[in-house]
């Protein structure tokens, strides 16, 4: 019964995955494979954004950051996508660290020094095929023993 | 005495038929240009007024249209190509199966199957209009861009007009050739969202250069003209043959570089092409592009509704996404994609829809014959009368 469940499932939702966005799909494997990679001390983000952008263009969100708490900051973006450019910002604005030498696939790894709402900004440096896919992660880092 | 007053009365009634066949008509005023060079009679301020205001009510209804039906518009996700919604009538589900058979392989000949930009056609049949309200465009295309949709919707609103009005209603008898030529109509109201779905949102500097000029480099991707073979706005311009004058007519009511173009000149055809790439146009948004009803009346190239469609099959797909998203200026971008400069592969791409006209005074043979005899003839007898004279 359970198998006949599944198949009926699986022949539901084929088309979706079939005929939907793939270049979103493709983001969203990319990223999900970028956070098993990394060492996190748990697979929930603190935060997740994806969406897609012209050539330079940007987009900006804002995450909580807990004081001490070590964090990766992830962008992945899809196969036309040459450059990304990752950026993260203080409360204020300014910039605290950026990213752009690993084209698709920037990584900041960041300790927050104290507790605020932190700014993170993608811009879209380089897109072949326009708009390009884009997503996002930040996820808290296992803390190492010391 | 009285033959010099008749003189005078012809002379006077010749000059009121030389006026009334001139002067403009009450309410009416003379364009200033000579009245040797054909030339339309300008409405009043009030008129023209009017039909300005018309014309924004009609672009502006444009627009709150096309957006209207962005967030109507439900996709089906099973279908790569675009969405068509019919607007002015209920069709019934065949009727409707049918022209989305036709789409699909419209799609397929473009090359196109599953795109980064989707393309919704919304097609509006022909409906009496509103006596309060301007008539709506019935006779021009209008396209909603992607930037001012969600980035991945490209909008075209094709005025069916009567004739596709009653094919498309089942009201007019289907021949093979009507689907051939409705397939043929369906392309090319793709215009520019085509690009779009091929290619993706331009890169800004190309953005701007093209909506400097509508488009007009961009509004037919297929590799045929964009109504069958021989209907091009080279076709529809420069018609019959360059021994007949009105084809030299409709050759010098075209702009000098397009003309020199024509004439296989580098040059010419090197502006005629970067025509608005030096100034930075800005885009508005909602960005609405307009085909103007005469569209081949303002082409700057002929046939340059497939110019970009060429080149894009000239140089393949991953050249003219370097030149189609590039930062760089329109014309290094081109030149790099074409690997030549712009103007002589223009030239060469020019020669291959018409012969290089001629450019510069050529009297005909027969005239110059003549004018050469009475030149002689007048010699002649100027020279017999003056050897007859003497001087004492």
């Amino acid at each position: 019964m359970r198998t006949v469940a599944t198949v009926l499932l699986a022949i539901v939702a084929l088309p979706a995955l079939l005929f939907g966005q793939r270049w979103e799909q493709q983001v969203q494997g990319r990223l999900a494979r970028a956070i098993d990679v990394m060492q996190t001390s748990s697979r929930l983000s603190v935060v997740k954004r994806s969406g897609m952008l012209n050539t330079d263009e940007g987009a900006s969100l804002q995450t909580p950051l807990v004081e001490g708490e070590s964090y990766a900051i992830l962008a992945v973006c899809d196969d036309d996508c040459t450059r990304l450019q990752l950026t993260l910002l203080s409360s204020s604005g300014s910039d605290i660290a950026k990213e752009r030498n690993s084209e698709s696939f920037p990584t900041l790894r960041f300790t927050a020094a104290r507790t605020a709402v932190y700014g993170i900004r993608v811009v879209m440096e380089g897109c072949r095929w326009n708009p390009c896919w884009y997503a996002i992660a930040v996820v808290p880092l296992r803390k190492t023993p010391s | 005495m009285a033959s010099v007053k008749r003189w005078v009365v012809v002379g006077l009634v010749a000059c009121l038929g030389l006026a009334l066949a001139y002067l403009p008509p009450r309410g009416a005023e003379s364009s200033g240009k000579s009245p040797f060079v054909g030339q339309s009679l300008q409405a009043t301020h009030a008129r023209q007024y009017a039909q300005a205001l018309a014309e924004k009510w009609r672009n502006a209804d444009a627009a709150v249209r096309l957006l209207e039906d962005r967030q109507r518009v439900k996709r089906d996700s099973l279908r790569a190509s675009p969405t068509i919604v019919f607007r002015g009538a209920t069709l019934p589900p065949n009727a409707i199966r049918d022209i989305e058979t036709v789409m699909d392989s419209v799609w397929r000949a473009l090359g196109l199957g599953e795109t980064k930009v989707r393309v919704t056609l919304v097609i509006e049949l022909q409906r009496p209009g509103s006596v309060d309200t301007p008539t709506p465009l019935q006779d021009r295309v209008a396209y909603l861009t992607p930037d001012t949709t969600d980035r991945t919707t490209c909008m075209a609103s094709l005025p069916a007009g009567p004739y596709w009005t009653l094919f498309i209603l089942g009201k007019r008898e289907a021949r093979p050739e009507e689907f051939v030529r409705f397939a043929q109509w369906l392309q090319a109201g793709l215009g520019p969202c085509a690009f779009y779905a091929a290619y993706g949102t331009p890169g800004r500097s190309v953005r701007s250069w093209l909506a400097a000029r509508h488009w007009d480099l961009g509004r037919y991707l297929g590799s045929h003209g964009i109504a069958g073979e021989r209907f091009t706005s080279l076709d529809l311009n420069l018609m019959g043959d360059p021994r007949f004058p009105w084809y030299w007519d409709g050759v010098y009511s075209l702009p000098p570089a397009t003309v020199a173009c024509l004439a296989g000149r580098p040059s010419g055809c090197r502006a005629a092409v970067l025509a608005g790439a030096a100034e930075e146009w800005t885009i508005p948004i909602p960005n609405v592009v307009l085909i103007e009803r005469r569209w081949w009346q303002t082409q700057r190239l002929l046939p340059g509704e497939r110019y970009l469609g060429d080149v894009a099959r000239a140089v393949g797909r991953d050249r003219f996404l370097d030149f189609w998203t590039s930062a760089q200026p329109v014309e290094m971008a081109l030149a790099a994609a074409l690997k030549r400069p712009v103007g002589e592969w223009t030239a060469d791409w020019e020669r291959g829809f018409v012969r290089p006209i001629r450019l510069g005074p050529t009297p005909p043979l027969g005239a110059a014959v003549i004018a050469l005899a009475i030149a002689v003839l007048v010699l002649t007898v100027v020279a017999a009368t003056a050897s007859r004279r003497q001087v004492r």
